[in-house]
């Protein structure tokens, strides 16, 4: 698993030396839907999914505190 | 002779003359340009980064429901209806400076809670009955203030937060930071951020096991010897209070995003997080296999509480790939590895596809995938043994799987033409998930939130 994170991140950093976005260029990936976070009203539900499930973090989300136990 | 000083005198004073005219230009020139370029530039590095402030009402109701309640044992209802509110102001101190206020209050009603202490004398004590106790509810509440800061070239963003919150038998307060660098006319963006937990139970135990040793917090109404004992009638658990209350997380994490097209962008996270103090809930109750069932009515008594390690390591491990397909359609999608010392594997894996109807309505359909492998404490209702130093029959660090199907709408207007004196609608989303275990667990939950901005 770890090779595999390790080839994503090399691939993606040869990749992206390639080209650069100029900001003029910017104007699809500024778009709201774009954004690399989830949406505010999302929250509720990535707080639900901390409590329920077994895993957390490497989503912008909560990574500790409160209990979650009900 | 005379001629030519005149000559002379004529053209010293030409060059004088045109020496003149070319400094007034130059001078026009400069103060043209400077008077061009200057606000322009300014404009350029000032720009603020937020225009004015925004606030945030969001709000959401969940309901879930399942047969493997943690506090009775594995066994149960697990009933819960959860209304949530909060709001979240942005505020813009300066063209650099941002400060974000978010507070939250989250009251449920919980079947499993209710069971801490399920003999009400109103009903028979059952699993799969709620009862009327104290603990049948509770409220959380919530402040997290935040503060960023963004260089003057906007490549540089430092950012920290202070947060509380409260229920009944448990506090929690955490501060933490990150720092942001962007690189390669902003295409790169390295990111690392940082936070601590510190939190305390109130330690509140299943009321069978409570005995003469009450403590604060307590329920002192119920005396065992009221009630008739069926099974085995010598119920005499070797229960033992926990002597720790504290529970501390620490979490450190590193991003990197990177746009690879003018259509697409990805990031990828690695957390790490370690967590130690209390980590078992004091009031879920384990069953063993090697000791002899109690009963009141029909509700079985504890033989013990669950026994979690006091240390735990997780670290997870994300990537985002997002795709603008055209003017219409979008493609987001997210996968996540996730890995605990505690024995649990985890893959998490959700496509979203935002699809533009009009200029203002975007539908929202989205698919998430989970799963995860049990911990190596886990056993089933009445499955655990005696002998072993650590048990849990909390089902939610059981193996399983879930799907979760989801569909939202959305109301965007970047120009918050619709306005009512200060204040301009900027958005509206609505959107409703269904998650499904494949273990009797089910859940829905319908979430809202509405932005403004403030002139």
């Amino acid at each position: 698993m770890i090779k595999q994170i390790m080839y994503v991140i090399i691939t993606t950093t040869f990749l992206s030396s390639c080209m650069v976005v100029k900001e003029y260029e910017k104007v699809n990936i500024n778009d709201p839907d774009m954004a690399l976070s989830n949406k505010k009203c999302d929250r509720n539900i990535s707080t639900m999914h901390s409590y329920r499930e077994a895993a957390v973090g490497a989503n912008g989300g909560k990574t500790g505190g409160g209990c979650g136990c009900n | 002779m005379e001629v030519k000083q005149v000559a002379v005198v004529v053209v010293t004073k030409k060059e004088i003359y045109m020496k003149k005219i070319i400094l007034l230009m130059c001078v026009f020139a400069f103060t043209k340009v400077y008077s061009q370029t200057s606000p322009d530039s300014n404009m350029l590095y000032t720009k603020r980064v937020l225009e004015s402030a925004e606030i945030d009402f969001l709000t959401s109701l969940y309901m879930q429901n399942g047969d493997n309640a943690a506090v009775s044992g594995g066994i149960g209802t697990e009933e819960l209806l959860d209304l949530t509110g909060a709001i979240v102001i942005s505020i813009p101190l300066n063209a650099d400076d941002v400060l974000i206020i978010d507070a939250g209050v989250s009251t449920y009603t919980s079947a499993s809670s209710s069971n801490i202490d399920p003999f009400d004398k109103k009903r028979k004590a059952d699993p799969f009955v709620a009862s009327s106790g104290a603990s049948k509810e509770d409220e959380w509440t919530n402040i997290t203030i935040s503060y960023s800061h963004s260089s003057d070239d906007r490549n540089t963003v430092w950012s920290g937060k202070a947060s509380v919150s409260s229920e009944y038998d448990y506090f929690s307060a955490g501060v933490g930071g990150s720092y942001a660098r962007l690189y390669n006319q902003k295409n790169t963006e390295l990111s690392v951020s940082a936070n601590v937990f510190v939190d305390s139970w109130s330690l509140i135990y299943p009321v069978e096991l409570r005995g003469s040793n009450n403590k604060k917090g307590d329920d002192d109404d119920f005396n065992i010897n009221d009630y008739t004992i069926t099974g085995n009638q010598n119920y005499s658990p070797s229960f033992e209070r926990f002597n720790s209350s504290g529970r501390n997380s620490y979490s450190i994490g590193f991003g990197f995003s990177q746009i690879l097209h003018k259509n697409i962008q990805g990031s990828l996270a690695l957390d790490f997080i370690q967590q130690q103090g209390l980590l078992s809930t004091p009031f879920q109750r384990v069953y063993f296999s090697d000791v002899e069932d109690s009963f009141i009515e029909n509700f079985q008594l504890a033989d013990d509480v669950e026994r979690l390690p006091d240390f735990r390591f997780k670290v997870a491990s994300g990537a985002r790939l997002n795709w603008y397909l055209n003017e219409r359609v979008t493609l987001r999608t997210f996968y996540r590895y996730y890995f605990d010392d505690w024995g649990i594997d985890s893959h998490t894996a959700s496509i979203e596809m935002p699809v533009k109807i009009s200029d203002y309505f975007t539908l929202y359909p989205s698919y998430r995938f989970y799963n995860q492998t049990a911990s190596d404490y886990f056993n089933p209702y009445n499955k655990a043994l005696s002998t072993d130093k650590y048990y849990t029959s909390d089902y939610d660090v059981s193996g399983y799987s879930a799907n979760q199907f989801g569909f939202g709408v959305s109301y965007t207007d970047i120009f918050t033409e619709a306005r009512i004196w200060k204040f301009g609608l900027k958005s509206v989303d609505l959107k409703f998930y269904q998650y499904d275990r494949n273990s009797n667990f089910t859940s829905s939950i319908v979430t809202a939130g509405i932005k403004i901005v403030i002139d």
